[in-house]
């Protein structure tokens, strides 16, 4: 009788220590997330809510005031904010998929198993992507520019009689940003097909080959499906890149000539700092870059993504 | 979701303790003495070396003052004064600072208190007339004018002589007879007659003033696109410059200079302030020749001096105030002898009038073939027009630039006008 209740108190006790612990160890948990999480909150959370309240006031400098909806609706009947929506859109249909194209087929090449110098290689063509936005930007605006190197090339190759103007016609403008951008981030995506390609079982390919797959059959049916998830991951990053594109404009072309290749995010910081400012339409139009960059992410998930999501 | 509720909760705690607390440092600050001013400029070769000789002339008067100039693109400035100032901390912010006449109002008026008043500092009669306007708010002076953006038309003296000009032909031109020039240079010589940047309308603006007008009614709010003959006139010279073949585009500063560096251009209509610059390339000493800004055709009111650009000290409101404004008004504000200097170490023009009696400004200057620029400059600036810059010159500008593409590919010019003025009432508010 005696036993079985110090046998009782016992249990209990063990009971309770094992609570003590688990809360112990949940303290220490909670602890080591609290400090991440208060920093996201005080730097990620804390802005978006901030921008979000100043995207619904106007007025110029430190004199805002509550407007409502009034900077939604200019935002639709805007023609600057159409006209560098319309040519972020241009970068990103274009360039978006010849770099996509480009970077797959780089690395299906780089990751021939009988390729020599595979390290020089790659190692050459990452390495635009740790160069700064802003000196690359510059160097491709002198090596565009009217005497720049290309025009100088292309007249003594006597392929055009005239230099180009790179930077000052609206068209050959938007080509020469969509050439650096393209330089500038192939490499990047091309660095986790590779990584995903050597994840592809070797076997697969084997069993294609005895099957009589020709290679391009082997790159459509097995390489691409295989990539699927990555190749899904490098558009969202390369379209919520480009939507955000704002050095290389910038330092290329100042948006220029007249606003022909001005982007959403240069557009943010003339009515920042250019213009008067007016801080408060400034964030509305950040905040439609974020509806953007939300809408074209669910419709590629839509289009590309697995059934599992 | 209750704990992210409460972490939530705990940061919005942690945030409002963080900005309470901010704020109290601040006030403490000010009753601090300070021993140091700080100065923001940019341009090495003008602003900041005439900073440098007002702080030797400002020795004799305070050797105690630490003036510290800092060198920053005109682009970073503007940036950060507006985030400072619009955050409310003036903490890390110069007590001095530079700004363009053309957003000195946008500044004046989008932060109210932030700059400290300057009126009875200086005497505005002593400084040109057309200064004024961009640099008082309600009627009170808060910049102390620095340098004339007053413009004239550098020449090519050998390129012309090839194409059977003078000088003397140049003087007191108009437009049209400018385009005609640049014809027969271009058959004679091969060279073009000026560099343009599509995305810098500066040729536009200098045109505009000449003749009393700008992208604003006098009021500085409205815009005064449409209907405006000035602007319409100097729409259709860009054109007709343009058609005729006379430009080397550029896109840049470097390749602006590099462009009459070279030897690329026959003429640089541009700012005084563009004087060192010509003067770096030393191997065409003698071939350079300064001449009124040539007028717009068919505009009764206009006149062979314009402006463009040229900026104006600000004293910021914060500690050390005072002896920021005592430093201006001793050496840019009233220092004849300052302005001497100036004028003979980096061809400075300043606006002050009695400067102008001065031994420097009267000097000849062999690389302009012996001509008394600094007379000629300060002769032209006493001509400029003065209009009322207002408050969104490069919002407008750059609505103007897309009608100006619109313009060149075909668009009807009223129709390019009318719609810049739509869109610019619609974005000023």
């Amino acid at each position: 009788m005696i036993t079985a209740k110090v046998n009782q108190n016992q249990a209990l006790k063990t009971a309770k220590s094992g609570r003590k612990i688990r809360a112990k160890n949940t303290a220490i948990g909670w602890s080591f997330v609290t400090i991440a999480s208060l920093m996201i909150c005080l730097f990620y959370f804390y802005p978006m809510v901030q921008a979000l309240i100043l995207s619904f006031q106007s007025g110029t400098g430190a004199n805002l005031t509550f407007t409502g909806l009034d900077n939604y609706a200019r935002l639709l009947k805007d023609p600057t904010f159409l006209t560098t929506v319309k040519n972020t859109v241009i970068y990103l249909v274009i360039q978006v998929p010849i770099m996509i194209i480009l970077a797959l087929f780089l690395s299906v090449l780089l990751n021939n198993k009988t390729l020599k110098y595979k390290g020089l290689f790659r190692t050459a063509i990452f390495l635009p992507c740790v160069t700064s936005l802003v000196a690359y930007s510059v160097i491709f605006k002198y090596l565009f520019g009217q005497d720049g190197i290309i025009n100088i090339m292309l007249m003594k190759l006597s392929l055009i009689s005239e230099p180009i103007q790179w930077l000052t016609d609206p068209f050959w403008a938007k080509i020469a940003i969509i050439v650096a951008i393209t330089w500038r981030w192939t490499g990047y995506n091309m660095i986790f097909y590779l990584s995903a390609l050597q994840n592809v079982d070797e076997s697969i390919y084997e069993a294609a080959k005895i099957d009589g797959a020709s290679s391009i059959q082997q790159f459509f049916k097995i390489t691409i499906p295989m990539l699927k998830p990555i190749i899904l991951f490098t558009s969202i990053t390369s379209t919520i890149g480009t939507l955000q594109l704002f050095d290389e404009v910038m330092n290329i072309t100042k948006g220029g000539p007249g606003n022909a290749t001005m982007t959403i995010s240069q557009y943010i910081y003339n009515l920042s700092f250019k213009y008067t400012p007016d801080f408060g339409y400034a964030a509305t139009v950040s905040y439609a870059i974020v509806i953007m960059i939300v809408i074209f992410s669910i419709i590629q998930f839509k289009v590309a993504g697995d059934k599992n999501e | 979701m209750k704990k992210v509720l409460a972490l939530f909760l705990v940061s919005i705690l942690l945030l409002t303790a963080c900005s309470s607390g901010s704020k109290d440092k601040q006030a403490s600050g000010e009753s601090k003495d300070t021993k140091e001013i700080t100065v923001w400029a940019w341009d090495p070769n003008f602003n900041i070396k005439a900073m440098n000789l007002a702080k030797e002339a400002y020795k004799s008067e305070n050797p105690d003052l630490k003036i510290k100039v800092v060198e920053n693109a005109q682009a970073d400035i503007v940036q950060k004064l507006n985030t400072s100032l619009s955050s409310g901390t003036t903490k890390g912010l110069p007590n001095i600072v530079l700004i363009e006449d053309y957003r000195a109002q946008s500044f004046l008026k989008a932060y109210p208190d932030m700059f400290q008043e300057l009126t009875g500092s200086f005497n505005p009669e002593d400084f040109a007339q057309y200064k004024m306007a961009p640099t008082s708010l309600d009627g009170k002076n808060y910049g102390l004018p620095f340098d004339t953006g007053v413009t004239g038309l550098y020449v090519r003296t050998d390129y012309l002589e090839k194409a059977g000009y003078k000088v003397a032909d140049l003087q007191n031109i108009d437009w049209n007879k400018y385009i005609e020039i640049g014809k027969k240079v271009k058959a004679a010589t091969g060279k073009v007659m000026l560099t343009q940047d599509p995305k810098d309308l500066g040729l536009i603006r200098m045109m505009i003033q000449s003749s009393g007008a700008w992208y604003l009614k006098k009021d500085g709010v409205t815009p005064d696109l449409a209907g405006n003959a000035a602007l319409k006139e100097a729409f259709k010279t860009y054109k007709e410059i343009l058609d005729a073949d006379l430009v080397k585009p550029v896109s840049d500063w470097s390749q602006f200079v590099a462009g009459f560096n070279s030897g690329d251009v026959a003429t640089v209509p541009t700012g005084n302030w563009i004087t060192p610059s010509i003067k770096s390339e030393a191997s065409q000493s003698g071939k350079w020749a300064v001449v009124p800004m040539p007028k717009q055709s068919g505009i009764a009111s206009s006149v062979n001096a314009s402006n463009l650009g040229g900026s104006s000290w600000y004293v910021l409101n914060v500690p050390g105030k005072e002896k920021a404004v005592d430093f201006l008004a001793k050496t840019f504000g009233s220092n004849v002898d300052f302005y001497q200097t100036l004028n003979k170490e980096i061809g400075a023009i300043g606006t002050y009038k009695p400067a102008a009696e001065g031994e420097a400004y009267k000097a000849s200057d062999d690389f302009f073939g012996g001509q008394k620029i600094i007379t000629d400059f300060a002769n032209w600036t006493e001509q400029i027009p003065q209009v009322n810059y207002g408050l969104h010159t490069y919002a407008i500008e750059d609505i103007l630039a897309v009608g100006m593409q619109d313009y060149l590919k075909g668009k009807d010019l009223d129709k390019v006008l009318e719609d810049a003025q739509k869109q610019a009432e619609e974005q000023i508010k």
